[in-house]
């Protein structure tokens, strides 16, 4: 009971991971309906910078926001120069573009920082917690903290704030979004900017945890979490974390009790095409 | 001819025979395919197995194959068009997972070490080899090329032109958007199929990790690059994606990088292709396109 | 008396709570003109989808010349000579102004396996889309694409492709909104013409003058219930008619 209590904390902690990550790309879904696979060369890129942040200053709350900051600022550039011209075309042209930029950064990062696994040497400032018999480490606490805190900041964004409305409006009709005097390609720009600064926290975090930084650490949740955001509905943000938590949680159960000879990634997508059968729209989307 | 070039040329026309197959289904019937390598690699699987372990010969596995490619596509094809765009993308990826996973987990097609020894063709009784197997593979594309042509002027291939466009008037019209594209997307498979049968012929031993997604996004920028929906598209778009890694080699370490920035740039600038409209190559040659359209 | 070509029983269509379409008993008899009139939301474009094939009837039962229809999907509906145009133009873009009217002449190959491998580029099947494109005044433009036309042309082409599908019935969605005087009266022409060869016209139309010029009888609905038909003499004079239209204006409108 107790070995299953434990999977199931990493399983939450797994899937907060998965929601961090898959949240910027629901958010930027949302905005674009583009499928932004180069979000997972940003949350590589976030977890590299954050590391030679570490080595440089020794403050991990500095390298939390040099990669935010640099992982923004990358966030724009994919839109300005890669998205936003190609919206007019039929959706897989951005997306090639989009493979082609993930493929392209994961490349700069393996030729600058090299082929090798790094080390991320860092204790979150997080209390280890002890609760009957179970010990819950500072990094899961610190998993979970955060991603509260970066939910909750989106729901304080998005439905207390004018920026929050002028993101619906236009994730709903952008043309209607426009006539109402928003400014949609600045909208688009911003929830760039907020989507790759939380694929920034989430690179940290998962190079905390799993104490690994590697040039191609995006290339497995780019394809799963594109899974995700569909089977949450498309550019649901709630139907992401559902559907991260899910999958977090159902994977490792899976792996630590089932005994299917398939891989995860297989698994998972045969989970979610299942799902995609009984529900054409996602979890949460509208038909 | 120096071997070396024609290694690539035979590459060139595996591929475009395989990518001639996702323009059918990309480019002529509007769907989105992100899992293709699947089915270039159960064809593959198919007639390797065939030869090494039910001892057929190429040409007796070759129907078979064709079958099989067409079976399996028809049996993925039919759960998968009930989705629409972007979940349609979502689940050819999907695809194309689960079938390298099969393959690499299920111990009958090898598991992880793959099918090694897979026969030569032989073409009465002569071993095909080096020029004489590119030639093969040549009178198979341009069997192919002959095939998408004559859909492009059959009805079958206008229905899946007017499903592209306009799918509500197109049924209107007595086309039925299931039966038109699941026809496509068999059309489709069994090229990728037949490519699959040459490759594992022509390397001798495959294994599961050589079909995985990144070739699926490659073909797919074959189809993209060549010029989507034109019959000579996807050898124009093989050709580029073949050649452009080999002339980067002497770059060694920036290979990669390199070719992956120039594909982004040419999807940047030239998303219609080089055959599409309005393309740079089209303004310069005024290229004359046998059929098909962008 | 005749028979109905097409009898519409009890039909109704609900989208959750909304009743779109709501017990609407309707009867189109061969070679007349029927007017589908209301305000907007009043369900009219809905009816053409469901007898379209497009929806599927929350209840009730559509039976076109005898056979029920209603659950079968368009293109069926389409085989059995119901040809539609669409209140939002949807030509085949990339394809020229013949191919447009070609794919719809496919309508007798689609169904067969074998027909559907014969090619469409044949000089016979030349001729006769351009006998289709002549009727509706497209003859000169059969060569251009289809995106770079005028939407006065785009229409023309919809009732192209209609014509050839609809043997028996032609669902005519507004297409006269948009247009010129002139073309709106070339239009009124055409359909006479069309009606004159024998086909039964369905159609919805928001130009009241047309409406009344053109139609041998009209049935009005308004909030998904059919509340007047007949003769578009006796419509005009309707009270729950001129309410319907006239006691909108003021109001937030439903749609």
């Amino acid at each position: 009971m107790q070995l299953f209590i434990e999977q199931f904390l990493n399983g939450i902690a797994m899937g907060s991971i998965y929601a961090l990550i898959t949240l910027g790309l629901a958010l930027v879904y949302g905005v674009m309906r583009i499928l932004h696979v180069a979000h997972a060369a940003v949350y590589t890129v976030g977890a590299y910078i954050g590391l030679l942040v570490l080595h440089l200053t020794g403050s991990l709350f500095l390298a939390f926001l040099s990669a935010m900051g640099f992982c923004a600022f990358l966030g724009i550039v994919i839109e300005r120069f890669i998205y936003f011209p190609l919206l007019k075309y039929p959706p897989y042209v951005p997306l090639i573009g989009s493979i082609a930029a993930m493929l392209a950064i994961e490349e700069l990062c393996r030729l600058v920082a090299g082929p090798y696994i790094l080390t991320f040497p860092a204790r979150l400032p997080f209390p280890v917690v002890h609760l009957g018999g179970i010990t819950i480490s500072e990094t899961l606490m610190a998993v979970y903290c955060i991603t509260a805190a970066v939910l909750l900041f989106l729901w304080y964004l998005t439905t207390k704030t004018e920026l929050g409305l002028a993101m619906r409006a236009t994730s709903q009709d952008i043309p209607i979004a426009d006539a109402m005097g928003i400014n949609s390609h600045w909208i688009m720009s911003i929830t760039f900017i907020i989507g790759s600064a939380i694929a920034a926290i989430a690179g940290i975090l998962v190079g905390i945890y799993y104490n690994e930084v590697y040039p191609t650490m995006g290339a497995v949740p780019a394809y799963k979490t594109l899974a995700l955001i569909v089977v949450g509905g498309m550019g649901s943000v709630p139907g992401a974390v559902i559907a991260s938590l899910l999958l977090g949680v159902a994977e490792t159960l899976l792996i630590g009790y089932a005994n299917i000879p398939l891989p995860r990634d297989a698994l998972a997508f045969i989970a979610m095409i299942a799902i995609l059968m009984w529900r054409p729209e996602g979890l949460m989307g509208s038909k | 001819m120096s071997s070396y070039l024609i290694t690539v040329a035979t590459f060139i026309a595996i591929y475009a025979i395989v990518v001639c197959g996702l323009n059918v289904i990309v480019g002529f019937a509007g769907q989105i395919s992100l899992g293709h390598a699947a089915f270039f690699s159960i064809g593959a699987y198919a007639s390797a197995i065939l030869t090494t372990k039910a001892g057929l010969s190429f040409w007796t596995a070759l129907p078979l194959v064709i079958l099989v490619s067409g079976l399996i596509g028809l049996l993925l094809g039919l759960p998968s068009l009930r989705v629409k765009d972007d979940f349609l993308a979502i689940t050819t990826i999907g695809i194309n997972f689960i079938v390298e996973a099969v393959f690499l987990y299920i111990p009958f097609f090898g598991g992880a070490l793959g099918i090694g020894g897979i026969p030569r063709v032989f073409f009465f009784g002569m071993k095909m080899r080096g020029t004489a197997f590119f030639i093969l593979c040549l009178v198979f594309l341009a069997l192919v090329l002959i095939v998408c042509w004559w859909f492009t002027r059959s009805w079958g291939g206008l229905a899946c032109f007017a499903l592209r466009e306009e799918e509500e008037a197109a049924s209107s019209m007595g086309i039925s958007p299931v039966r038109f594209k699941l026809l496509a997307f068999v059309l489709g498979t069994v090229m990728a199929g037949l490519g699959g049968a040459l490759y594992a012929h022509y390397m001798r031993f495959i294994s599961a990790t050589d079909f995985s997604f990144p070739l699926s996004i490659t073909f797919l920028g074959m189809v993209v690059l060549g010029g989507m929906g034109t019959i000579w598209g996807p050898v124009l778009g093989a050709l580029l994606l073949c050649i452009l890694p080999e002339l980067f080699r002497p770059l060694a370490n920036y290979r990669m990088l390199l070719y992956t920035v120039i594909l982004l740039l040419m999807i940047r600038f030239q998303p219609g292709g080089l055959l599409g409209e309005g393309s740079v190559a089209r303004k310069v040659f005024s290229f004359r396109l046998l059929g098909g359209k962008a | 008396m005749t028979q109905p070509l097409l009898e519409t029983k009890d039909l109704s269509k609900h989208f959750g709570g909304l009743k779109a379409v709501d017990k609407v008993n309707m009867k189109i008899y061969p070679g007349e003109i029927l007017g589908l009139l209301g305000p907007n939301g009043a369900g009219k474009t809905v009816c053409f989808n469901l007898i379209s094939g497009t929806y599927k009837p929350t209840e009730g039962t559509i039976r076109f010349g005898g056979t029920r229809t209603d659950g079968l999907p368009p293109c069926q509906v389409a085989m059995g000579g119901v040809g539609r145009t669409f209140q939002i133009v949807k030509p085949f873009g990339s394809l020229s102004v013949l191919e447009n009217v070609l794919v719809a002449r496919g309508i007798s190959r689609y169904g067969s396996f074998l027909g559907i491998w014969r090619g469409w580029k044949t000089k016979s099947e030349r001729r006769e889309a351009m006998s289709v494109l002549e009727r509706v005044g497209l003859a000169k433009l059969a060569d251009r694409k289809a995106r770079l036309l005028p939407l006065g042309n785009l229409r023309r082409l919809e009732i192209a492709r209609a014509l050839i599908v609809g043997k028996k019935l032609l669902l005519l969605d507004e297409s006269f909104s948009g247009l010129r005087h002139e073309e709106i009266m070339n239009l009124e022409a055409l359909i006479r013409n069309i009606c004159e060869s024998g086909v039964t016209i369905l159609l919805i139309e928001h130009n009241m003058r047309v409406a009344m010029s053109l139609c041998d009888r009209i049935v009005v609905l308004d909030h998904g219930k059919t509340i007047a038909e007949g003769d578009p003499g006796s419509i005009q004079e309707n009270e729950k008619v001129i309410e319907a239209y006239l006691g909108r204006k003021g109001k937030t409108s439903a749609a």
